[in-house]
């Protein structure tokens, strides 16, 4: 009996953990040794709690919308490790749990950022930081002061070789020197940016980014890496992730005290925390992993085998010596601010240091623009408008249209149209519904938002107040590149140029393939049709790189044919007309195979006889293709030349990609224009949405034009 | 106005050669008809004239110029196209005027020209029309007047009649043939049409397979052909060539009963045209197969042995189908069997 008992009650304790070995979804952007790490604390943890944690690593790049759209529907893991940066947004979106007390004492850094108006969310893991990476074969010890640092990076300057890399005109690389002087941004107020402070701490950038010529142009992190894996790089400034990439032996150190000041350099903090997801499936098991991975057993293979630089109080020194370095740091460095308004300010601050660091400013002057600049940004919304004429002119519209419904379907001829040709209405319907929801709602919506402004995650009716703010430039002068004239003048401008190339390229590449002597007729045809089978985005990414001012295709090429043994370092975006011509290259070297097909097409339908009856003639080539081929190919070319003129009018992923804007938004598009207005400027969805509309505007009026021009219907 | 002499031309694409050793002077005024099958090269020849083409080997003189290797425009040489290649943009004036443009002259000066042209060839109250407005004898006239306009040392029509029905085609030849009269200017005329050839031509220039087969006035081709190819393919219906063998001053047709009094020694291949049979008489009995009716002629189509022949009588007649008739020859022409290239002394 008490054998069968203790039989009964031995089951009873298995029964739970066979029941409950639960599957556990992890979102995490890690690779290299810290996915290694956490794929090892994942199993360990698993066999010794019975549940098994799945891992899927998302791309660093897509994660945050990635976790923003799929957990609020219900399709999102249990547990994602990210950095506090977002926590603010997601706290307040409800997609992450608030999980409480951490049980275990973390670094100070650690506590703060993972908690929000008082409520702690999440469990801290290791902390992101920048620190001054050297090679200890050319440093054999570090500096401690800025002036040191140039100092020996002089030295190690020239004949190919750097001796500082580092993005010296992004923001973050610049937020070192500007805590040191003790400017800060993080209020995110307006005149914040107009100081003393903060115009010094450009003036040291603009003196190590450029005036000491120790930094190599604009690098990337490839040509980071390649220039260090090469021994051509003395310092780099740089995170813990920089490593991952490298062959050579690397030292690391906290970042110098900045001489000016005596102050350290102190760059942003972030942290790195595991979170329990909005509708987890299962909620505690998860949360235990999280705590046991944030605890000490975790923190101990994050720290060697993941080399993280853990939140965990009380852990011995990693052996590492750049996680270190960043363990050091962490004591001087400023917490990444979460507030909203932050990108703003970061837009302005960018936009001074690039002004600075181009010599188009002085630091006190770029200062002031950039207070200037903010001011609009981070402005309120206008005040709410009364929607009352609206919905009287939306009332008589309607009325309007009702009248004419009525008017017309009383019409016995119309009736009897409809009547006979009822089973065609039937036919075309599946083509009408799909128009409708894909094409008439989406403008019909994002022409309503023009009337609202946005701000903060709240929307205000504003009426026309908006096409009144873009249309009378009341924020900016005329002449200014954010301007609404501005832009469309150099919108006009982009258009005319393309396609005077375009179009001037491909007749010409077409009469050149029409003739007779050309030999492999085929395969030239199809690599010149190449340019545009290629997705643009592609070939704007790689002409991109081609127009780097010292490592670019393009300067080693005029190095090569024109420089003479100096190289030739033409800033392709430092100044308007060199920014344009390079937007407007690449998107020649996209645009005229299609004219160049077109025109082989038109050409195959002008008989050889027209020509050569004016050979007879005496007409020279020049005279030939003005007034016979070129006459009898433009009732083809007319509607590519339209049709290619609208696209290049929204030809966005150029000049998103390969200027980007610069020099300071002056070779913007209106499309790029309204992009940012959208999204880099505060979400100001509703002013997006007016320039949206007045594109549309613009576009209709020379459809119309074109149309009338070109004496038929194209559209 | 101009000769034009073609020394041992040569004209190859590759290894295919197109005209082989073309050697001709045409007189100054003269209208010379270039005529053969399609294929023939006698296109590209007037094209080695107009320069669109360029010459392999040989000469090619106008005026006393050798024009190998001038450029089109400065040969001064107007070319109609069978296509007329009017510009479809262009008014009739303005395709009439191209040349005067191209050569940089004022616009009144173009204007004067063209309305003189016009005028001569019935087009001026057509002057603002397109081309497209036009109807096919109108086009083939403003083509012709293009030509006209420039005051050229040569035309060269490529053809240019065979886009236009069988009356309209009569008339323009009698149009072409007024306005050389008029002008006085050397032609160069493509054409593989044999009536456009006759009618039209000082001389006729026979052109098969890239070689000259015969030049000469339209009566000496049609007289005295100077081989098989053409005599078969100068005159409406063709000769009828049959393999004869001669015996002194008789002949006899192979696998026909009866002699022909023709005197030839051995095989040799006679030829007879249609019109030159002599029916109701002689030692021939052919039998009527099918009969043509032309109005005022008709062919009778006959069984002759085992050949066809066709032989034209006169309208009225009374022959019928299945009619067994007697023929006797009256002019023969007399060619090598074996070469096609005519025998003298054939016809007695």
């Amino acid at each position: 009996m008490t054998r069968l008992f203790s039989i009964f009650v031995v089951l009873w304790l298995l029964l739970p953990s066979w029941a409950e070995a639960v599957e556990i979804k992890l979102w995490h952007a890690y690779r290299g040794a810290e996915a290694d790490a956490l794929e090892k604390a994942a199993k360990q943890w698993g066999s010794e709690n019975g549940h098994e944690i799945v891992l899927i690593a998302l791309p660093f790049g897509a994660f945050d919308s990635k976790v923003e759209t799929a957990i609020p529907r219900g399709n999102g893991p249990d547990l994602l490790i990210a950095s506090h940066s977002s926590l603010g947004k997601w706290a307040g979106l409800g997609i992450v749990e608030n999980t409480g007390p951490h049980g275990v004492p973390h670094r100070a850094q650690a506590e703060v950022a993972l908690t929000i108006d008082g409520a702690q969310y999440g469990y801290p893991l290791a902390f992101k930081t920048l620190v001054l990476l050297y090679d200890p074969q050319k440093v054999p010890s570090p500096p401690k002061t800025t002036d040191d640092l140039i100092q020996i990076a002089k030295s190690h300057t020239g004949g190919g070789s750097f001796g500082l890399v580092y993005e010296a005109t992004a923001a973050y690389y610049h937020a070192p020197w500007m805590h040191a002087f003790g400017a800060d941004i993080s209020n995110g107020s307006a005149t914040n940016l107009d100081t003393e402070a903060h115009a010094k701490a450009l003036a040291l950038s603009r003196r190590l980014g450029i005036d000491e010529e120790i930094v190599p142009k604009s690098p990337s992190s490839e040509l980071m890496s390649s220039l260090y894996n090469s021994g051509n790089a003395a310092f780099i400034i740089s995170g813990p992730w920089f490593v991952g990439d490298i062959t050579r032996d690397i030292a690391a150190t906290p970042l110098p005290i900045v001489s000016e000041t005596g102050e350290p350099a102190k760059p942003y903090l972030t942290v790195e925390g595991v979170f329990v997801a909005d509708q987890a499936k299962h909620p505690t098991e998860a949360q235990a992993f999280a705590q046991w991975l944030s605890g000490p057993e975790g923190a101990a293979i994050r720290q060697q085998t993941g080399a993280q630089a853990v939140t965990l109080d009380g852990m011995p020194p990693s052996e590492n010596v750049v996680v270190r370095a960043v363990e050091e740091q962490v004591n001087n460095a400023v917490l990444m601010p979460t507030d909203p308004t932050i990108p703003n300010v970061w837009e302005a601050l960018e936009r001074a240091l690039r002004r600075v660091m181009r010599g188009a400013a002085s630091p006190d002057a770029a200062v002031k623009e950039a207070a200037a600049y903010l001011e609009v940004f981070s402005r309120p919304p206008p005040p709410a408008a009364s929607p009352t004429p609206y919905y009287g002119l939306l009332g008589l519209a309607f009325i309007g249209l009702v009248t004419w419904i009525v008017l017309n379907v009383r019409d016995p001829i119309l009736r009897a149209e409809v009547k006979k040709h009822r089973s065609d209405y039937l036919w075309v319907l599946p083509a009408g519904l799909a128009m409708t929801l894909l094409v008439a709602l989406p403008f019909i919506t994002g022409a309503a938002l023009s009337l609202f402004a946005h701000a903060n995650g709240e929307w205000t009716f504003v009426g026309l107040r908006h096409f009144a703010d873009i249309l009378f430039s009341r924020d900016w002068p005329i002449t200014s590149p954010m301007s609404f004239y501005f832009t469309l003048a150099v919108t006009i401008l982009w258009t005319v140029t393309n396609l005077f190339l375009h179009v001037g390229i491909g007749i010409a590449m077409a009469l050149v393939l029409r003739e007779p002597w050309i030999r492999l007729r085929g395969m030239w045809r199809a690599l010149l049709i190449i340019p545009w089978a290629i997705p643009n985005y592609i070939t704007a990414l790689i002409w991109k790189t081609m127009f780097h001012v010292q490592f670019g295709a393009i300067n080693a090429l005029l190095t090569a044919i024109v420089g003479g043994g100096e190289p030739v370092e033409i800033e392709w975006f430092g100044s308007f007309a060199m920014a344009f011509s390079a937007n407007l290259i690449t998107n020649t070297w996209l645009g005229f195979p299609f004219m160049m097909v077109v025109t082989l097409g038109a050409l195959q339908s002008i008989p050889r006889d027209l020509e050569e009856a004016a050979i007879v003639d005496g007409a020279s080539w020049w005279f030939r293709f003005r007034h016979v081929v070129w006459p009898l190919l433009q009732p083809a070319l007319l509607p590519a030349i339209i049709i290619g003129s609208v696209w290049t009018f929204n030809m966005f992923n150029v000049v998103y990609l390969v200027s980007a804007g610069e020099p300071d938004g002056s070779t913007e598009i209106l499309i790029s224009e309204a992009y940012r207005w959208a999204f880099s400027r505060n979400n100001r969805y509703g002013y997006a949405a007016a320039y949206a509309v007045i594109i549309f505007g613009v576009l209709l009026a020379y459809s119309r034009g074109a149309n009338r021009i070109a004496g038929k219907k194209v559209l | 106005m101009a000769r034009l002499s073609f020394t041992h031309l040569q004209k190859s694409y590759g290894d295919t050669e197109v005209l082989k050793d073309v050697h001709l002077d045409v007189n100054d005024g003269e209208y010379l008809v270039l005529v053969g099958p399609s294929g023939c090269g006698k296109s590209t020849l007037l094209r080695c004239i107009a320069g669109l083409e360029e010459i392999t080997a040989g000469d090619l003189t106008i005026g006393d110029r050798r024009v190998n290797d001038l450029s089109p425009k400065d040969r001064n040489v107007a070319m109609v196209f069978q296509s007329y290649a009017l510009y479809p943009h262009m008014t009739v004036g303005q395709n009439m005027g191209f040349a005067l443009k191209v050569q940089g002259r004022p616009a009144s000066e173009v204007d004067q020209v063209v309305r003189k042209i016009a005028k001569s060839l019935e087009l001026e109250d057509l002057l603002d029309r397109l081309p497209g407005q036009l109807s096919g004898g109108q086009r083939q006239r403003v083509a012709m007047g293009r030509a006209v306009v420039r005051n050229p040392d040569v035309f060269l029509f490529d053809e240019p009649l065979s886009n236009l029905d069988a009356s309209l085609r009569s008339h323009m030849r009698l149009e072409l043939k007024r306005l050389h009269r008029r002008l006085g200017t050397t032609i160069v005329h493509v054409t593989h049409d044999q009536v456009e050839a006759l009618t039209l031509a000082d001389r006729i220039l026979v052109l098969n397979a890239g070689v000259v087969q015969q030049v000469g006035s339209p009566r000496e081709l049609f007289d005295r052909p100077e081989n098989t190819f053409v005599a078969t393919f100068i005159g409406s219906p063709s000769m009828s060539l049959l393999p004869s063998v001669g015996q002194g001053t008789q002949s006899q047709i192979e696998g026909v009963d009866g002699l022909v009094p023709v005197a030839q020694d051995g095989p040799f291949t006679l030829g007879i045209r249609p019109t030159d049979w002599i029916v109701g008489e002689g030692d021939l009995t052919g039998t009527v197969e099918v009969i043509e009716s032309l109005g005022s002629t008709a062919l009778l189509h006959v069984e002759l042995g085992s050949h066809k022949v066709v032989v034209q009588v006169s309208e009225p007649h009374t022959y019928k189908a299945d009619d067994k008739i007697q023929l006797s020859v009256g002019t023969v022409h007399c060619f090598d069997r074996n070469t096609g290239i005519r025998l003298e002394d054939g016809a007695q």
